[in-house]
């Protein structure tokens, strides 16, 4: 059986484990509305005027760069990339390697940050090629960057796991971390953030891409042969990699486990020693702590960085919320696992476990968005009106509560097992966790765009009063959710799912 | 003598399948009985309905007295209960464990030197610190009956405390049963296991399809007689 057989064995097999109609439908909306969304792109640039058109070229290197850095960075914070199925339920199978890293560059789109990059080159392209007799060889251009970039990720990915399998490794796995993000802080520092995407590759490929439109057939061939090129020596190699690395000796997650830890001091309540198990659940996670760090340190870098005007500043909140909600949240309840069992048979109000983890779900969303906010506010364009700053203040609280009051509720109706041992574990199987994604994001950032509305109209407690009523409503969510816990029938079921295995 | 554990008429239904179909037991405060039978008979569901864990679909649970379903809280602080799977929070250490047990019972200061105690007995004291997702499966074990025994219950279930455990692991078990019926606990031994169900308990409980189908004292289950009788009745 060759690897991408086995890859189509297995999207089989985690097809039919996914029992629930809604989820499934819900799955096949989404990815009809791909294609369908890029369909729409392309039959609108036609309509474009001209100075939307003129800056959406303009920045079309930028966005070409950015869509390739985002392609490197998403599955090195994932540790790897996406996992079809847990590694300790394929022990048992001869799964290759190549299938491994097949599967989690097949699965690379299910992120919904992916999607939206994604679009923003369609539209690039559709605006690049406007007019051209034949705009899909521009088209062929940027599949052909998706892929390579994509591949290019999650190669560079796999060879950054097998590194981080020894002590030194890791070492030199975080001296890398450290040079690249001081280099960007010195980049943002210093201004010379146009002048890295004029060195890049990316204006080569805006050229051809462009050159497919005006007929440059020599241009156009040789970027196109150049991107799949490295879409194919990246696959190559990303099979390689992922083979070294899952052949080596040792990971994060038995060095987090054979570690001693040292003892605290016993907690002064109940709650405050169930909030104290659940955040050391986090972070000893390596999966999460990782994914923990990426959420204090990207979203404030990337506003750092692109240096927004204050009214943007309105809607960062919501999108790092939704970030922080998809870290854990969705799924809190699968931070017992098994001690869920015994959790539940020791003698304490039901409802405290679930407050437990409403409160570190919200802790670490509401810490990801300040770090967020106060990063992005020390380049932020200006200075702020009062209707600003009164928007992201509102902007920030109302997203915290509206997304622990969605991943309490998720957690609550649809809880998964997921056992977080590994780097590369995650909260909940690949398709929920796009669900979630797109349940979290969605809410959050449609509240962002109403209250940067809000700003603008020069009365600084007009977005308070906006979002008030979102607060309340959410946090009426949260006690229903906290209710629906105290049920023993709902709890039982929730606790039989998460100890499963 | 008024049972320290008692069940009548159990029923638990996942959707159509009916996993325990009318159980009723009744163990006395010093004694010890095994739960036995096959795989899917019904034991595991029925000790997590016993422990507070799972409600049931029909019938009544009382310990020490206190009916489960009108005070479920206080029969939890009377039981101390190690799950069949796992049972341990994976990334917390065993001291973890030990410290919100006691707060979520309202233990006394001074349970330290107890919590010392079990894991010298049990052998893991030097693993005290160690997150639990990296231990052996006996060692899980064996950490889950320390939790179980802890505060000293009432009522003490065992789910499968033998499972994957070594001689010396068993024999701490064997001991802490033995001391639980001394200081006048109930103790509940789920297994499949069944020359130490025989070991552990005083009598044994044969269980099938969900409900019981036959019950003698464990002497009775002794050597190829006993296994005969066993198999007769589980067949």
């Amino acid at each position: 059986m060759t690897a991408w057989q086995q890859v189509v064995a297995l999207i089989g097999l985690r097809w039919r484990l996914v029992r629930s109609l809604p989820v499934r439908l819900g799955l096949l909306a989404g990815l009809a509305a791909v294609p369908l969304l890029a369909w729409l792109i392309v039959a609108g640039s036609d309509t474009v005027g001209p100075e939307a058109y003129a800056a959406a070229t303009t920045a079309a290197s930028a966005a070409y760069l950015g869509f390739g850095l985002l392609a490197l960075i998403a599955p090195l914070t994932a540790g790897g990339g996406t996992e079809l199925l847990p590694p300790d339920q394929l022990v048992a199978y001869p799964v290759r390697p190549s299938t491994q890293f097949l599967a989690s560059l097949v699965l690379a789109p299910l992120n919904l940050v992916w999607v939206v990059q994604l679009l923003v080159l369609v539209t690039e392209t559709a605006l690049l090629t406007r007019g051209a007799a034949h705009p899909w060889l521009g088209g062929a251009t940027t599949a052909g960057y998706v892929i390579a970039c994509t591949a290019t990720g999650q190669a560079i990915a796999w060879a950054a796991v097998g590194l981080r399998r020894t002590v030194a490794g890791r070492r030199l796995a975080r001296g890398v971390l450290v040079t690249v993000s001081v280099a960007f802080l010195v980049i943002i520092r210093t201004g010379y953030g146009k002048d890295v995407v004029r060195r890049s590759f990316s204006p080569d490929v805006v050229a051809a891409v462009a050159a497919a439109g005006a007929r440059d057939a020599r241009h156009w061939l040789a970027v196109t042969a150049a991107v799949f090129g490295v879409a194919a020596v990246a696959v190559l190699a990303g099979s390689r990699a992922c083979g070294w690395a899952l052949r080596r000796p040792g990971d994060v997650g038995s060095e987090v486990a054979s570690r001693i830890v040292r003892r605290r001091t016993e907690a002064p309540s109940a709650l405050r020693a169930l909030l104290a198990i659940d955040r050391a659940s986090v972070w000893r996670a390596p999966a999460l702590r990782r994914g923990a760090l990426v959420l204090a340190i990207l979203p404030g870098l990337a506003a750092a960085g692109a240096g927004l005007p204050w009214r943007s500043l309105v809607v960062l909140p919501g999108l790092v919320a939704a970030g922080g909600g998809l870290l854990f949240g969705i799924n809190a309840f699968c931070l017992d696992a098994s001690g869920a069992l015994w959790l539940a048979s020791l003698p304490h109000p039901p409802a405290l476990v679930a407050r437990s983890k409403a409160l570190v779900t919200g802790e670490t969303v509401l810490a990801g968005v300040v770090l967020a906010v106060i990063s992005g506010s020390v380049r932020a364009v200006g200075t702020p009106t009062l209707p600003e700053v009164s928007a992201i203040l509102a902007s920030a609280v109302t997203c915290c509560v509206l997304v622990v009051a969605i991943c309490l509720s998720s957690s609550v109706r649809r809880p998964h097992r997921a056992d977080l041992v590994g780097p590369r574990d995650a909260v909940a199987p690949p398709g929920a966790l796009v669900l979630a994604s797109t349940r979290l994001a969605l809410p959050a950032a449609l509240l962002g765009l109403v209250l940067e509305g809000a700003a603008q109209s020069g009365i600084a407690w007009f977005p308070a009063l906006l979002a008030l009523p979102v607060a309340a409503l959410s946090a009426l969510w949260i006690w229903v959710s906290l209710g629906r816990y105290d049920d023993p029938v709902v709890r039982s079921r929730i606790i039989h799912v998460v100890a499963s295995g | 003598m008024e049972p320290a554990l008692l069940a009548q008429g159990l029923v638990v239904d996942f959707g159509k399948v009916r996993a325990v179909d009318g159980f009723d037991l009744s163990v006395v405060a010093g004694t010890s009985v095994a739960l036995v039978g096959r795989n899917g008979a019904g034991k595991s569901t029925t000790m997590r309905v016993l422990a507070g864990v799972l409600p049931p679909s029909a019938g009544a649970v009382s310990v020490g007295g206190v009916s489960a379903g009108r005070d479920p809280s206080a029969v939890r602080a009377l039981v101390g209960y190690c799950p069949d799977v796992g049972g341990l929070i994976p990334r917390a250490t065993p001291w973890e464990h030990l410290q919100l047990a006691a707060k979520l019972r309202g233990m006394r200061p001074g349970w330290q030197a107890r919590a010392t105690d079990l894991l010298e007995r049990f052998e893991l004291t030097g693993a005290a610190d160690r997150i639990t997702s990296g231990f052996s499966h006996g060692m899980g074990r064996r950490l889950s009956v320390v939790l179980a025994a802890f505060h000293e219950p009432r009522v003490m279930l065992l789910d499968e405390p033998f499972d994957g455990v070594d001689p010396l692991g068993v024999e701490a078990t064997l001991q802490v049963v033995r001391e639980a019926q001394t200081t006048g606990a109930a103790v509940l031994v789920s297994t499949h296991l069944l020359h130490l169900a025989v070991e552990a308990c005083t009598e044994a409980v044969v269980l099938k399809g969900g409900r019981v189908v036959g019950a003698a004292p464990a002497a009775e289950l002794v050597g190829e007689p006993g296994r005969a009788r066993y198999r007769e009745l589980i067949a």
